[in-house]
């Protein structure tokens, strides 16, 4: 049975909440939980005082009973109050635990290819622990709402003790229909969870609009089009479909619930009626009859609110999700491997290899994404020597991000092979081999942390103070960072306190500061700075600064550039062209021009503007 | 807290016209939970006495009727549990969501997008429509403790009228809660930051294009570490207020179980004197016992309604901005059908709210009706400031933009909207069907394929559109299944969306190839000062080009250089090249890097 799996394995996922808190919390709840039974005993004691007839004593006899009752009740609200806070705690610990396992488990998977699988983000959604509605639930909060009901249990036996005391078959008499009737509950919940789960692939669709309402980006074109209104009828249209399974589940539930009704009397008027019975021929006293008719009912309390069932059933299925999710990254890892390596992408390098890469080889490499036909890549042969600054130009689509994407072993080959000085990149570490590599990604990642992390998120290692001040001199962010508040340790997001917004030209500056901040220091600094298209966003005069310092550092560390604007490109050592998913031209700028081929013609057309327009005045500024 | 009524009351209304079923279903379920309170006592009370009397008919007759209103009570508490928790949920998601979401999009300005401290407050609300939703109920559910408050008063009032004094001590608890929650909620905001950074990261860190970069910089560890550090920080702030509102709690329930314990003493002082009966002394306990479950019931939906205060003031704020806006909005000119003088800036200052500087200081500029106009600039000069005045996103501080003479803020906003067209250096990637991210830039002619095939031509968009595995119906965005787009191709689609409307008044393009490949931005921009001429010739329309292209900039009418949020030199290029000034030296710097040979 799902259940009794379950119920070890969410008391296990208490472990991070520490021993103490969950040793703290069991006791207050397990106080808490008795309440009721003692409650029940408290009252038949009194009960028994006041039923023989009347004498001079018998108030002073009923005091210690009635000041037993006020302590109980007092007792109840203490440990309720005092578990809300340490509940909150163990949750929260369970779920910052449990976030940092699935990032863990997330970013140690060598490829992207498995953060790309549809299947994957599903999952991702699922086990996030980061509810945005009501009916999600974390592990938190189904490994809490698993100690409660285990203290639960501990009333309940209490409660049985109590029933057995008129008569030991009373217990299965109440105790039968009262688990049946749970057993009903935690089903309902379990497929409720599941049909939550078949709900996620419309509401990621959903997303798209309702990430699109509160982006500035997306917010920009929402308005210019007018298209807010048509966005919430789509994004409304994906929520009923999405939800529907989950609704007519509830539905359904709801219609049943003359079912539970029928078990909570067939366990409690057997049991009123035999023991009313009793008392009214003698057979046991009006006090056992009391604490019967009290206890009776709260056994059904004891076994749990349906909340907790819920949470229970949620839960567990996050953890099922959450070890699927895990197989298939290992899986995913596996294949694109090949070898064993280090599981963590961010793993120091670690075995002999050279500490300083030469050469850099494509080996007739194609490469196909998971899901398409048509190749990208189509038996590339690339040499990239970490002496050199190698252009790569082509048109949009030509490949090129998806070549910095294999060199860097985000992807695997679909054939052929990336070595570095003859070894296969594929069999080594992925941070062994990635920490010879600092990219600039076009699309790199906006922080919103202090401008100093920004730089140091740069490469795995500690901070290195003057590392981080000579990338940003280099890279020109220096001049960036005099404007902000509070320098380096500015928070680079007007949502934190005390932070501002850079403009794309800046956040360029600064991620090439992080990419140099890789090259400049670490065990072993970078051998190959890669960067795609690292100044589209920059002005002319910063851009050709930029340009000429790092030309300057070509020969410690090669560099490959992917760029459009071939006034840049042409003073590299090599350019090559990619054009249908191969290598078609490769030379100096001077080769290629006189070769006029594509990339003359590349050239020529960027050129033209400048030497057209050069019919206007002439040698009009100084040189 | 005067319009949280009203907020109910609406949300209730929503919730009947959503799932008007369900909704009666939960007002049911609550009003028999009140009458089973009475019931429990009543029967607990007569069998007792029956008992204590040996009638054994009646005695068996109220046994029953204990175990059925207990019976009754079980079911209705998950019953209701589970009826307010799901009509919640659906009135949430299918009538306060999308309302939520409208309101969001019908701000015309973009100052709550773009001022962090206000995202996040509407990030806030989006994310709790669901919560919104349940204030309503949780009304309800205090309005049903109440009631259950006085069928035990009136009960306990048959009793003794004496035990009417438990009644006031039961404000203790639930004015001590309140002051308990007041701190959680205190906590809530002070820990939101450190909450929001903790999920940036880790939806970086798991997404595939955050995944990418963190992975070759090996910056996983670092950025877990960060991660946890935030998290632990917004817990810690937390669950000290917890612990705090704790006590508070605790001080107020002693305070009444200190007045239970001597009503009960007094209840069995009457019994032991031979007023009173056994059965007096079960319903006593009981009723106090589940005066305790009522109270507790309306303590934990009064300190739910506080805590939602921290989502319900968000959401009233965000609703006063869109009263306020349509207030405003009285301005209900419509914009004039063509240009012919052109949109002139007059004096127009702007600071972003919350910041210092001046992002436009003092700009007086005409464009000219008809022209193709660049501006040009370092970085923050203000030429994207400048163009979202144009655009209505932001209105000036001081000064007016006037099209043909006429104040732009006089005129409607959707309506002078519908007339322009824009891409932006930060375009938005719409993960949809590839149709669709084109066509939702002209929505009456999104169904047009014609329009489609003439925007998608203007872009460079075909060879795209064409390679794509199930052609203009492909799902964009390999995370929802479908086919990624690499930069330059989002680029072209974003062209392609601002290419569908036929005849706009102002057509903006903000750095609209930075990762084009030559030929494609050769070709675009030479369609694109085709489209201008062509939109000048009839409506006289404005094309505004920012760029850091000099070559791009070159064919325009009209150069505008910027420099600190001001306007420091304009003309042609011709003009500007012979002024000799900051333009001609960018230029020949560009130049030269295409001369011949690489000059230095």
């Amino acid at each position: 049975m799902g259940f009794l799996r379950n119920w070890p394995l969410l008391l296990r996922a208490l472990g991070p909440a520490g021993p103490v808190l969950v040793a703290s919390l069991a006791a207050v709840r397990f106080l808490e939980r008795l309440v009721p039974a003692v409650t029940a005993l408290a009252l038949a004691a009194l009960v028994g005082v006041l039923a023989p007839p009347a004498t001079p004593g018998t108030f002073t006899a009923a005091l210690p009973p009635i000041l037993v009752l006020g302590l109980v009740v007092l007792g109840g609200h203490a440990g309720e109050a005092a578990a809300a806070p340490l509940e909150y705690l163990a949750r929260s610990r369970i779920d910052g635990a449990h976030r940092e396992r699935i990032g863990r488990a997330v970013s140690g998977s060598r490829g992207i290819a498995a953060l790309e699988d549809t299947a994957n983000q599903v999952l991702l959604r699922q086990v996030r622990a980061d509810p945005e509605h009501g009916v999600e639930s974390t592990p938190g909060s189904g490994a809490v709402a698993a100690l409660r009901w285990t203290c639960g249990l501990a009333g309940a036996v209490v409660t049985c003790a109590i029933l057995a005391r008129f008569a030991w078959w009373l217990v299965p008499v109440v105790l039968v229909p009262a688990a049946a009737h749970r057993y009903l509950r935690h089903r309902w919940s379990l497929t409720g969870a599941d049909r939550w789960r078949t709900a996620i692939r419309g509401e990621l669709h959903a997303d798209v609009w309702r990430g699109a309402s509160v982006s500035p980006s997306e917010g920009k074109d929402v308005r210019v089009f007018g298209i807010g209104d048509w966005m919430v009828d789509r994004m409304q249209g994906h929520l009923v479909e999405a939800n529907k399974p989950l609704w007519s589940h509830i539905d359904r539930t709801l219609r049943l619930q003359w079912s539970p009704l029928l078990l909570v009397l067939a366990g409690l008027v057997p049991a009123y009626l035999l023991v009313t019975h009793g008392a009214v021929s003698g057979t046991t006293t009006v006090t056992v009859q009391t604490a019967v008719l009290a206890a009776g009912w709260s056994l059904y309390q004891a076994l749990g609110g349906s909340a907790d069932l819920f949470h229970m059933a949620g839960a567990a299925r996050v953890l099922s999700s959450t070890a699927e999710l895990r197989g298939r990254l290992a899986e995913g890892g596996r294949t694109a491997t090949g070898g064993g390596g280090a599981a963590d992408g961010s793993a120091p390098p670690r075995g002999r290899g050279p500490s300083r890469v030469s050469v850099i080889r494509f080996e007739d490499v194609s490469f196909t994404y998971p899901g398409t036909d048509s190749p990208v890549l189509d038996g590339v042969d690339l040499e990239i020597r970490t002496d050199e600054l190698l252009a790569v130009v082509g048109l949009n689509g030509a490949g090129k991000s998806t070549l910095i994407k294999l060199l860097c072993g985000l992807y695997r080959p679909t054939s052929g092979r990336v070595t570095a000085d003859g070894v296969d990149v594929a069999t080594m570490a992925a941070g062994q081999w990635r920490s010879r590599l600092a990219v600039v990604f076009q699309d790199f990642n906006r922080y919103e942390l202090s401008a100093r992390e920004n730089v140091l998120l740069g490469r795995a290692g500690p901070p290195d103070r003057e590392a981080l001040d000579a990338a940003a001199e280099e890279s020109g962010f220096a001049g960036v960072l005099e404007r902000l508040p509070r320098g380096w340790d500015t928070p680079l997001s007007r949502g934190r306190a005390g932070g501002v917004d850079l403009s794309g030209g800046q956040w360029q500056q600064l991620v090439l500061a992080r990419a140099l901040y890789a090259v400049l220091g670490g065990d072993v600094p970078a051998s190959l700075l890669v960067a795609d298209e690292p100044t589209a966003h920059l002005d002319v005069r910063t851009e050709f600064a930029l340009f000429r310092r790092l030309e300057e550092r070509r020969r410690e560390t090669g560099i490959v550039l992917v760029s459009h604007r071939l006034s840049t490109v042409r003073r590299a050592d090599r350019i090559v062209l990619l054009d249908g998913g191969r290598v078609t031209e490769s030379g100096t700028h001077e080769e290629l021009v006189a070769l006029g081929g594509r990339y003359a013609r590349m050239f020529a057309v960027q050129a033209e503007r400048f030497r057209t327009d050069r019919t206007a005045p002439r040698e009009g500024g100084p040189a | 807290m005067s319009r949280y009524p009203s907020l109910w009351w609406e949300v209730l209304r929503l919730s009947w016209r959503t799932a008007p079923g369900l909704t009666a279903g939960a007002y049911a379920a609550v009003a028999v939970s009140v009458g089973a309170v009475a019931a429990v006592g009543l029967s607990l009370r007569a069998t007792v006495d029956a008992t204590a009397q040996g009638a054994a008919g009646a005695a068996l007759l109220g046994a029953a009727g204990v175990a059925g209103a207990y019976a009754l009570t079980l079911v209705l508490q998950d019953l209701t549990t589970e009826l307010v928790g799901t009509v919640s949920d659906r009135t949430g998601r299918m009538a306060v969501h999308p309302r939520v979401h409208r309101d969001i999009n019908a701000v015309q300005g973009l100052e709550h997008l773009e001022r962090g401290d206000f995202l996040d407050r509407v990030s806030l609300v989006r994310r709790s429509t669901g919560s919104i939703a349940r204030s309503g109920w949780n009304a309800v559910l205090a309005v049903a403790s109440v009631l259950k408050l006085l069928v035990t008063v009136v009960l306990l009032g048959g009793v003794d009228p004496v035990l009417l004094v438990l009644i006031p001590l039961a404000a203790a608890p639930v004015w001590c809660d309140h002051r308990g929650q007041l701190l959680v909620q205190r906590a809530e905001v002070e820990g939101a930051e450190a909450h929001r950074v903790q999920q940036h990261l880790f939806d970086t860190l798991v997404g595939a294009a955050g995944g990418k970069e963190v992975r070759v910089a090996g910056a996983a560890e670092r950025l877990l570490g960060i991660q946890a550090r935030a998290w632990r920080e917004a817990e810690r702030v937390r669950f000290r207020a917890r612990a705090f509102a704790a006590l508070w709690t605790l001080a107020g329930w002693t305070v009444f179980v200190a007045g239970f314990t001597g009503g009960i003493a007094l209840v069995v002082r009457l019994a032991a004197g031979g007023t009173g009966g056994v059965g007096d002394l079960v319903l006593t306990v009981m009723l106090a016992v589940s005066l305790r479950q009522t109270m507790q019931g309306t303590v934990a939906t009064a300190a739910e309604a506080t805590g939602m205060r921290r989502v319900i003031e968000p959401y009233l704020w965000l609703r006063d901005l869109v009263r306020a806006e349509r207030e405003r909005g009285a301005a209900d000119e419509p914009p004039p059908e063509a240009l012919s003088r052109g949109i002139a800036l007059a004096g127009v200052s702007f600071t972003y709210p919350g910041t210092g500087r001046r992002a436009l200081d003092d700009v007086s500029v005409l464009l000219p009706a008809g022209s193709v106009v660049a501006v040009v600039g370092e970085y923050g000069s203000g030429k994207t400031t400048l163009v979202k005045l144009l655009l209505s996103f932001y209105e000036p501080d001081s000064g007016c933009v006037l099209l043909d003479g006429r104040d732009l803020g006089r005129v409607r906003t959707a309506g002078w909207r519908a007339r322009t067209s824009a891409v932006f250096q930060d375009f938005g990637r719409f993960h949809t069907v590839f149709r669709e991210t084109v066509g939702i830039g002209d929505l009456p002619r999104m169904g047009d394929g014609e329009a489609l095939r003439e925007a998608v031509r203007a872009a460079d968009a075909e060879a795209l559109a064409e390679r794509l595995p199930e052609g203009w119906e492909t799902q964009l965005g390999r995370e929802l299944g479908g086919t990624e787009l690499s930069e330059g191709q989002w680029q072209r689609t974003a062209l392609a969306r601002a290419s569908m409307r036929g005849d706009p008044l102002l057509f903006v393009l903000d750095e609209p190839t930075a990762s084009l490949d030559a030929p494609s931005e050769e070709a675009i921009f030479r369609r694109y000062m085709e489209r201008a001429r062509a939109h000048a010739a009839v409506t006289g329309a404005v094309t505004v080009i920012v760029s850091h292209r000099f070559s791009t900039v070159a064919g325009a009418d009209l150069v505008l250089v910027m420099d600190r949020g001001r306007i420091v030199e304009s003309g042609t290029h011709g003009e500007l090249l012979a002024l000799d000034g900051r333009y001609s030296e960018l230029y020949g710097m560009q130049a030269r890097a295409y001369a011949p040979e690489p000059g230095g």
